[in-house]
Formats: structure tokens, sequence, C-alpha cells
């Protein structure tokens, strides 16, 4: 019976064991939350939308600085909708270096050229940003490889109609080793796999008016369809171009009454 | 005259029905002066492989030669008469026959080239007047009535004139003369009108085989880039314009010009932008035999800016392209764009002073001094109303407007084949045409912004004013609102 302390010792040990593991795990649960903090300090290339309901629910806090992001239009009519998520977005950056806008020449037609009084309109200045114009999708492409190569500008904006994978991942690794952004506006119709970290498909909504009936700040019905780590999820903006502040549309509890009152002021501001 | 001419017995102002008795096999050709002059011209660019400068001669001269300016080009070639020797070899590969000369004044050298019994002369410094003494009264490139004058005269070589007293031929002849004469001596200076404006700085590289590959010719050009650095940084400048020229075997010279943003002098980012243009001017795709020569020259330098190293961009500049680092990567990005999609690809916006949206902005080319705008140049006032992100090429008549009432706003319309119903409408913002613009006043128009029941939102307009200007208003969609 020489062996029994030693298995009592052993058994002291494993319970232990189990103590300490059941601490660290304690520990860890009781640590996550800060971490999840200390994430969102520690990383600096992030997009944030500034709005808890959004960066909270991404995996980093916001839109990852040094990635693809795809931005489709829900239908083909939304397409200025979609644009203008992605202007207001970079709107929100500080005004240190310029944009870079790839669109393509033979676009022109379909969507209507970029305006600068627009993008001044959405709170982005326009002697930021500069517009290229390719003329066929290959030199598109390389415009936005370059773009991001160069290092040069505070993100990239492009449009292009097809990508396969293999071209979205070379896109991705550019903006990941430039550690800049690019947000591409895709076409409203079933797209095929790419190596973009999120997708969004950007809706038309209401917008939202002030108390006179008057167009005061655009809303959008936001789809996260695909993100990498995350949910997707569903959320129903406006943005306020003075503030460069997006905000969960406020309607959103009674649409119905929101409709009437708006339809109703919509009439009086028409009238007169 | 060629020598089959002069075999058969020609002479130059002889009748044409004589110069046909003589040679049967002669046919006859319009003097075609524009393709002779461009062809002088080619051949003057292709000889810029000598020296920076070369002049074509006027009519003046004969239109039938150039002037090159060899001074301290020759002893890239070991001496003048090697030059010249290369030179005739050349020439004669082409076919050409050619009479060279080299002297101090390009009047001597003009004369020599025509009396000297030799075709390649070389003219030892200061002998002009010797030289020149025992070559006939025609070698000054005088008019024909001042030639007629002085044989009438008696004097029939320049060595009589030389040192005649000038108050007599000042009196008798035109200007003309006394100018010809010292300008071949040396008296006065004769300036050349250089074919291309000769560059502050230049590189020229003889290959010992000629290169077909457009790599080959980026590594050349990398390499004259690196010699004119050392040149460049020594006079404390940049380069803002370059011009590559490319010397084929058959004598043709492709010349690529390419523009920078900002004075620059990376040899890497040079190269880098000459294999862009390469790239997008197929220049390589008709080398021939190829390129037996390349030069590259700086057509355009300007001081470095002053650079800010080791700081913090500052924060709130407003048209900033940054400093510094910032700066330097924005104008190589711009360049690269530029040279690979043309210039007119790649543009800012500028706002402009009129109320017409389609006119009240402008798409600017970027240059140097674009991308210095001060914040007051490019200045955009505080948005006072919503305006459409993106603006359609053209205005888009909207079809099948309903309003209530004709002055209202719409409440349904088609545009692009779709019917909307509009939700709410907005307006109208009433916009007079520029009366100042036009003769026949356009007319006034009043814009809604209009969202349907989709909440697509449009900038409509109404065109004309009922009862004042038009009967039938029709409308028109000019941009869409995000």
């Amino acid at each position: 019976m020489t062996e029994l302390p030693a298995l009592s010792s052993t058994l002291a040990d494993a319970s232990s064991a189990l103590r300490r593991r059941a601490a660290v795990m304690h520990e860890l649960r009781r640590l996550l939350p800060a971490g999840k903090a200390l994430r969102k300090e520690g990383a600096d290339n992030i997009l944030p939308f500034g709005l808890a309901a959004l960066d909270d629910h991404l995996p980093e806090g916001g839109l990852s600085g040094e990635a693809l992001h795809e931005v489709v239009p829900e239908t083909a009519g939304a397409f200025p909708a979609a644009f203008g998520f992605i202007v207001a977005l970079l709107a929100r950056l500080a005004r240190t270096y310029p944009l870079i806008f790839v669109l393509p020449r033979y676009e022109r037609r379909r969507h209507g050229r970029l305006s600068g009084h627009g993008l001044n309109s959405l709170g982005l200045d326009p002697a930021q940003a500069i517009l290229v114009e390719p003329a066929h999708r290959k030199a598109t492409l390389w415009a936005m490889a370059e773009a991001l190569r160069s290092a040069a500008p505070q993100a990239v904006v492009g449009s292009i109609d097809r990508l396969d994978l293999k071209t979205s991942q070379k896109l991705h690794l550019a903006a990941t080793d430039a550690r800049l952004p690019l947000l591409l506006v895709r076409p409203a119709q079933t797209l095929e796999a790419s190596a973009a970290a999120t997708r969004w498909r950007i809706g038309m909504a209401e917008a939202a008016r002030d108390r006179f009936g008057l167009y005061a700040r655009p809303r959008w019905h936001l789809q996260l369809e695909r993100v990498r780590n995350g949910r997707p999820g569903e959320w129903l903006v406006e943005y306020d171009h003075v503030a460069h502040r997006f905000s969960l549309a406020a309607a959103l509890a009674d649409p119905a009454l929101s409709r009437s009152a708006s339809d109703r002021a919509f009439r009086r501001a028409g009238r007169s | 005259m060629n020598e089959a001419a002069e075999a058969a017995g020609l002479v130059p102002g002889e009748s044409l029905a004589d110069a046909r008795a003589k040679a049967g096999f002669l046919q006859v050709r319009g003097v075609d002066a524009a393709a002779d002059d461009a062809a002088l011209r080619r051949l003057t660019l292709w000889a810029t492989r000598y020296t920076p400068t070369a002049s074509p001669w006027q009519d003046d001269n004969g239109a039938d030669g150039f002037f090159l300016d060899v001074e301290g080009a020759a002893h890239l070639f070991g001496g003048e008469e090697k030059l010249l020797a290369d030179l005739a070899a050349r020439l004669d590969r082409f076919g050409l026959a050619a009479r060279l000369a080299v002297a101090d004044t390009p009047g001597a050298a003009w004369a020599l080239s025509h009396f000297h019994h030799a075709p390649l002369f070389v003219l030892p410094p200061g002998r002009e007047a010797a030289a020149l003494a025992e070559l006939p009264i025609a070698a000054l490139r005088l008019s024909s009535e001042t030639r007629n004058g002085l044989r009438r005269l008696g004097f029939k070589t320049v060595g009589a004139l030389i040192d005649k007293p000038r108050a007599p031929f000042a009196a008798r002849f035109a200007a003309e003369l006394l100018r010809r004469l010292d300008q071949a001596l040396g008296r006065v200076d004769e300036p050349l009108v250089p074919i291309v404006a000769p560059p502050l700085y230049h590189s020229l590289n003889y290959l010992l085989d000629p290169i077909v590959t457009a790599e080959a010719v980026v590594a050349r050009a990398s390499r004259l880039m690196q010699n004119l650095v050392h040149v460049l940084v020594r006079d404390d400048v940049g380069a803002r314009a370059l011009r590559l020229c490319l010397y084929r075997v058959d004598g043709a010279v492709e010349t690529i010009d390419i523009g920078l943003t900002a004075p620059t002098r990376n040899v890497a980012h040079v190269a880098r932008l000459i294999a862009l243009k390469l790239e997008a001017l197929a220049a390589m795709e008709d080398a021939g035999f190829g390129f037996e020569a390349i030069g590259l020259a700086v057509s355009c330098a300007e001081p470095m800016p002053a650079r800010q190293i080791g700081l913090a961009p500052l924060p709130g500049v407003q048209s900033g392209w940054g400093h510094g680092d910032c700066a330097e990567r924005c104008a190589a990005l711009i360049d690269a764009l530029r040279q690979r999609l043309g210039p007119a690809s790649v543009r800012r916006f500028a706002p402009v002073a009129s109320h017409i949206p389609e006119r009240a902005e402008a798409l600017t080319e970027i240059d140097g001094e674009a991308s210095q705008l001060s914040a007051e140049e490019n200045q955009w006032r505080t948005p006072e109303r919503a305006r459409p992100l993106l603006l359609l090429p053209q205005a888009e008549p909207a079809e099948d407007v309903m309003a209530l009432i004709p002055e209202g706003p719409p409440r349904r319309f088609r545009w692009r084949g779709m019917t909307y119903q509009v939700e709410a409408a907005q307006g109208p913002e009433r916009i007079g045409a520029e009366w100042w613009r036009h003769r026949e006043p356009e007319p006034t128009r009043d814009y809604y912004l209009v969202e349907d029941d989709g909440g697509r939102r449009f900038w409509l307009y109404r065109e004309g004013l009922y009862g004042r200007e038009t009967h039938a208003a029709r409308w028109f969609v000019q941009g869409l609102l995000a």
C-alpha cells in the first residue's frame, strides 16, 4: 500500500488542476469585454461608422482599413445610394490625403458622372478627390491596383462589373499590403464569390425630412451580406452630412405614422 | 545634280526638251516643296544623334542641308574627322551623297561644303579668311542681284572682298553683302535655329548592337537618367518634362515626351513612366531593325521643392496632397496614371461660378501647378441645398409627366422606360438662364427634388415658364441623389 499516498497526491493534483482551469476560464471571461475594447483602441486602421449598433456588430469595430469591401446596390436603381454610402463613409475620415475615384468612362452613360457639388453636399471636400476615368475594364483594374500600390491616397473607390475570385484576391492583397481600404461598387445582380472582407447591399429608403417636410438627410437600408469572422446584419441608417454622422433612422418605430405625416408635410411644401 | 545626271551631261537651267534629248530615260516630276521640307526635317531630327543642336537650312541657305553644332560633341567620336566620316558613312548607307565640312562659323562651313574640292573637309580654327579667299563669290550665300553686281565690278573670289575698305561696299550694295562676309569670317554671330529646342540636360548612348525590346530600352534609359541625376543634383533642379529619343537603324526617330506632375530626380520613377508609356504607345511594335542610339533629355527643369522631413502632416490642410513624402507619392501616382491612361483621364474637381448645374463645376487636368492649389483657389462653398451625387452627362427628357397644376411638382413621370410614382417633391428652385451667354434667351428652369415610392431620389426640372416662355413645358431628369 505504498502507492496510496501517491494516488491521493495525484488526485489532489487533478482536482487543483481542475480548479486552476476553472479560475483561468473565469479570468478569461472577465477579460473578454475588456479585450474587445482594447482591440478596438489598438487597431488604428479602421473606418468606423461612429454608430454603436454597427461598429459593435462588426468584428473589428468598423470596416477594416486595409481590405477590399464590396458595396452592391439592391436594385439597379439604387446605384446612387450605394455610391452615396461610400462617399458618406469616406467623408468621415480626416482630410489629409487624396481620395482616388476610379470610375470607368463606359459607365458614365448609364449612371451619370460624379459631381463635385454632389460630393460637397454629402460632406466630402471635392478638392480632396481625384477622378480617374479609364477607358476599359483592364485599365480600371490596373488603375485601382496602381493607386493602392502607390500608398499615396487615403482610400480608393472603384466601380467594376465583373470580378472573378482570383482578381478580387489580388485586389484584396494589394489593399492589405498598402494598408488602404478599397471600396468597390458592384452591379446589382447576384455576384460571384470574392475575397472581399465585407459585402454590403444597399437599398434606398425614404429620406429623413425636417418638420417642414423638406429633404434633410438621406436614408439607406444597409444589409451586411457577408463579413469575415462576423455575422450578417441589417439596419436602416440615415446620414447627416454636416455632422458627418450616421444614425439609426428614428422613423423605424412607426413607419406608417411617419409616412403619413411626411406625406402631409410634402403636400403643404409642394403647394407653396 | 546627282552622279547619273552628270554622267548624262545635264546642266542646271537647261530646258526640258534639251534634257530629254540628252537623256531619253528622263522622267519628270513637279517639285513637292512640302515633301522636301519634311524629308529634310526628318533627316535633321535624325542628326540630333550627334548633337542636340541641329538646324535645317531655310530658303536663304538653299534648304538642302543642315548645320550641326558639334562643339563639345566631337570628342565623343574621337575628333571632328571621325565624326564627319561616321556621318558620311551613315548618310551613304541611306543612299544620300553628302558634302560635309567643319568650320568655326556656320558661314564658312556652308561655303566649304559647297565649294571645297574635298567632299569631307575640316578647317583648323582661325583659318577662315585663308580658306575662303580662293572660293567664288557664290560661297557667301548672296542673292543673285548682289552676285551679279559684284561680277560686273570684277570681283570673282571672296578673297578679293576680304581686305577691301568697307564703306564703298556698304554704299553700293545691300547690307546683306557685308553681313554675310562678316558671318563667314566670324566677325558677327549667326544664331542657329535648332529643329528642337536644345535641352538643358542631355544624355545620349550609342549601342553596339541595336536593341528591340521594351525592357532593353527601359534599362538603357534608366542608365541615362542616372547620368543626368548627377548634373541635376549639382544644379539643384528636378526634371518636369523629359524627352526620350529612340534612333532607329534605318534613320527614323521615335520621340516620346513624358510630363511629370512634380520635379523629380528619381531614376526608378522615370524608368517606370517610360515603361508605361512604351506600353501605351506600342512604340516598340515598329522597332524595325532596332534602335542604335538612345537619347534622354530634360526638356524642362524646375527647382526641387523644399522638403520637410520627419514631421507628421499638418492637421486640417484642406486642399491636401499632404506634405513631403506623401506629396511625392501622390505626384508619382498621378504621373503613372497619366502616362498609361492619358492626361485627360486623371482630373480633379474645380468649382465654377455659375448656377446652371452642368456649368457649375469643371474637371481640370492635374499638372504641377494645379496640385499646389491653395485653399482659396479651390474653395467649395458650404452647400446650401442638396445637390445630386451623380449628374447625367446630358439631361434626359422625362415623359408622361403628370402634375396636379401646370406649375406644380410632378406626381408621376417616366424615365428610361420606367414609370415612377412621386411620393414627395420639394421645389421649385428656379434657376434663370445666363442671358449674357446666348443671343437667344434660354428658358428658365424650375428644379424639383423628387422622391419616388421606392425611395429613389431624382433631380428634375421643368424647362420654360408657363405662359411667358412656353405653352407646353418639357421635363428633364438631370441627376440622381444618394
